[in-house]
């Protein structure tokens, strides 16, 4: 497999599992925003610290202070748009399919024609979508189109280098996102939220990841912020858990040439992972989660020195 | 019975009708099944064929600055050809195409033809198509054209002519093989009712052609297609094809030279050695330390490797030194020269200027005739006489005199006429026909080819990017 081809396919698979996370995140943040009343700037804001920069959004702001006292929902639309159709923000979802889209071209040849069909058919709705009346079918568009693409993929495509490197992006995105979410739900604590909208919140940070039905099929009782985070990192068997996608990784390394480090630095991250407890401080999760992020950054410059640049000898 | 037909037989040869306007023989099926439509019908037949061309993705672009691809223009009434005709043409096409890189290869080497038509041996010498750095190079098979795209078109009487060959890079085999697909999947019945010989085995054919032009003892010789990228116009072609022969497609980038010559394509399981390389470029760009040195999209040390024998580069260098107009002129010459046979396809009579002969019949009757520069190609500079004034003429017959040698000139041809759906309506346009010719140890030539229709009213302009269309070419028994 032709390297250029192997960081292509990598990285249309990583921004489209980005995409697909983007529009889950601001679908179910949207939803809960409908049931606290509270102050509704950080719970606005808090969406663009997760997908992208701040100051950046700060700066397209023609007026900061009028943004920060403007009603509701004139905010909200400033931030959907943003986070959703602003393709100079590099955490958009605009950007994310643009930069698919490019990658894809290249691929048409490695990819199942149905998958290539269907990838086109989520870049063209969300291009033709309405970008002055947001509504969340958009957002429900685009997780279906990014599902059945994925689901194609696994269905109809051949057990190749491609796939493995769809898989390695696909997961190591996902991983990324995971860990951001968690830490950006702990950080907002300290915003000093009555501890029922807490709840509420890691709620919708569950649902946010599709996993408020098998947790509550785990979890009988009350929802506790220690049962959320071991449900989320450590429970091998949920998909949209950190533990699952390092193991997925682990499983890929298999396949791929000189991939001893890769499988040594994914080892690395579970066991980081894994030191997550009940007993830890919310100060210990954030080191842990920070120190899993670098990690992934890290296993991101192996692939990338392995696999991708090889120049001439 | 004798149908009606929905337009008369003109002053041009019809593919579907006879100058009775009754329907030529071998054509009523096709012609009744069309007239049969009802205009719901024909929408829902053109609506059909163009969803499953935007389904089947066959797009191609304008131009780099277009980002939107466009869908592929395809007319659904087929030019039918019966087979018994196109044998001839067939051994027609192997002839010429032969003699042709018998010719370039000859102007590389040993120059005898040139030596002996010293004013042709000028002309090549001074063309910017003359590489100097290919003299000396045999090809393996001394073949430098091993894929080549002929233009034909049929004057009023309907006699075949070679309008002219495309040995450098001939573009549209791809789209000939989607249009069959589309047909099969929109009108099946009409298909099935005639006995059309089946066109896909091309890519199978390419593999081979490109296989047998490497110097490499290797069983399986590692083969790739060489695209400019995702912005060029062919680039949908370029991927079609790399993907129909099982091969990589790659950029320039993902190529180098290594220190012993070798050509390397980088993988993610390191350095890989090629064998042939199928270039969708133009020679002068594949290597910026010999030819462009701005070329962005060459390997640098590939003319070394090459010259080496240890790559393939399909088609060679330097082989557009036949594709010239003045030497289109010298093919029938060539055939009898080289192979000591009569060409079987004629070709459109064609007036060197660089001849004292030629240039005073061009100049005394330059209002009958096309004129063309010799080094222009795209349509570029060409002077149409009977549809030119007075004072057009005059200063192009002051260029000519100027330099002789840059112009040929040729007799207007009344390009044929086939139906073609326009709004629904079965309306007459003219249209071309590019077969495509592979030579490797063996030759072969598709069944039929890539049916190009101008889809304006009395245009003879087929080209897509200028409006073309495209029709499916059925060779029958």
């Amino acid at each position: 497999m032709l390297s250029s081809n192997a960081e292509k396919i990598y990285w249309l698979s990583r921004y489209v599992e980005r995409a697909e996370n983007t529009a889950r995140l601001v679908n179910v943040n949207f939803d809960l925003l409908l049931d606290i009343p509270h102050d509704s700037v950080s719970d606005f804001i808090h969406l663009v610290e997760i997908t992208g920069d701040l100051e950046q959004f700060n700066s397209i702001l023609l007026d900061e202070k009028m943004f920060y006292s403007s009603s509701v929902s004139a905010m909200k639309n400033v931030v959907l748009n943003f986070i959703i159709f602003n393709s100079d923000n590099l955490g958009s979802i605009s950007y994310s399919l643009e930069m698919a889209k490019y990658n894809s071209r290249h691929l048409r040849t490695m990819l199942p024609k149905t998958a290539w069909e269907q990838f086109n058919k989520l870049h063209t709705e969300f291009s033709l979508s309405d970008k002055e009346n947001y509504n969340s079918e958009v957002m429900h568009q685009i997780i279906r189109n990014s599902k059945t693409f994925f689901a194609t993929i696994s269905d109809a495509m051949h057990r190749d280098h491609v796939f493995d490197f769809i898989k390695l992006g696909r997961f190591i995105e996902r991983a990324d996102m995971l860990s951001r979410i968690i830490e950006d739900q702990i950080l907002r604590k300290e915003a000093k939220i009555p501890k029922y909208y807490e709840n509420l919140q890691w709620m919708s940070v569950l649902k946010s990841v599709n996993g408020f039905e098998s947790f509550k099929k785990i979890n009988k009782g009350e929802l506790k912020q220690s049962n959320v985070l071991d449900f989320m990192v450590k429970l091998k068997e949920f998909p949209r858990s950190i533990i699952f996608c390092i193991n997925r990784l682990i499983a890929v390394t298999k396949y791929l040439p000189n991939s001893e480090n890769l499988k040594l630095k994914l080892i690395k991250i579970k066991k980081q992972a894994v030191k997550l407890n009940e007993k830890s401080t919310d100060k210990q999760i954030l080191v842990i989660l920070d120190l899993l992020q670098l990690g992934l950054i890290d296993l991101h410059l192996e692939i990338e020195k392995k696999f991708f640049n090889r120049s001439p000898i | 019975m004798n149908k009606t037909f929905s337009y008369q037989q003109s002053i041009f040869f019809d593919e579907y009708i006879d100058s009775k306007s009754s329907p030529r023989k071998g054509y009523n099926r096709s012609i009744d099944f069309f007239h049969s439509l009802s205009p719901s019908e024909r929408a829902y037949y053109t609506n059909l064929c163009e969803s499953s061309i935007s389904s089947m993705g066959v797009t191609f672009q304008l131009d780099a600055n277009e980002l939107q691809d466009r869908s592929w223009p395809l007319d659904l009434i087929p030019r039918i050809i019966a087979s018994s005709k196109w044998q001839l043409i067939q051994k027609g096409l192997v002839q010429r195409v032969k003699a042709l890189n018998y010719f370039i290869n000859d102007v590389y080497n040993d120059q005898v033809f040139l030596e002996k038509n010293p004013v042709l041996k000028e002309l090549i010498l001074e063309s910017s198509n003359f590489l100097p750095e290919c003299m000396g190079i045999k090809p393996k098979n001394k073949v430098w054209s091993n894929i080549c795209g002929t233009d034909l078109i049929r004057d009023d009487k309907g006699k075949f002519f070679v309008l002219e060959d495309n040995l450098r890079v001939p573009s549209g085999v791809a789209y000939m093989l989607e249009n069959r697909n589309i047909m099969k999947r929109v009108i099946p019945n009409l298909f099935n009712s005639y006995a059309v010989n089946p066109i896909d085995d091309y890519p199978s054919q390419l593999y081979k052609c490109l296989s047998d032009a490497s110097f490499s003892t290797n069983k399986n010789k590692k083969i790739v297609v060489l695209t400019p990228g995702v912005f060029n116009s062919a680039y949908f072609e370029h991927s079609y094809l790399a993907q129909q022969m099982g091969v990589e497609l790659v950029e320039a980038s993902d190529l180098y030279v290594s220190k012993n010559k070798n050509v390397l394509m980088k993988t993610i399981n390191g350095p890989k050695k090629v064998d042939v390389i199928y270039r969708r470029i133009d020679d002068v760009f594949i290597d910026p330390k010999v030819w462009r040195k701005d070329s962005k999209l060459g390997i640098p040390g590939i003319y070394n490797a090459w010259k080496n024998k240890k790559i393939a580069i399909v088609n060679a260098p330097g082989s557009g030194v036949a594709d010239d107009k003045a030497v289109y002129a010298f093919v029938p010459k060539m055939i009898k020269f080289y192979l000591r046979e009569e060409p079987i396809i004629s070709q459109v009579k064609t007036y060197v200027c660089a001849f004292k002969k030629d240039l005073n019949y061009v100049v005394n009757n330059i209002e009958k005739l096309v004129l063309k520069p010799v080094n222009e190609s795209g349509g570029y500079g060409i002077l149409i006489g009977p549809q030119s004034s007075k004072s057009e003429l005059k200063k192009y017959k002051s260029k000519i005199l100027d330099n002789p040698r840059n112009f040929v000139a040729q007799p207007l041809i009344k390009l044929s006429t086939s139906p073609t759906l326009i709004n629904r309506k079965i309306l007459p346009r003219h249209l071309d026909l590019r077969p495509f010719i592979l030579s490797g140890k063996n030759s072969f030539v598709t069944k039929g080819g890539l049916t190009r229709v101008a889809m304006k009213r009395g245009s003879t302009i087929v080209n897509s990017s200028q409006g073309g269309g495209s029709k499916d070419t059925w060779i029958t028994n």
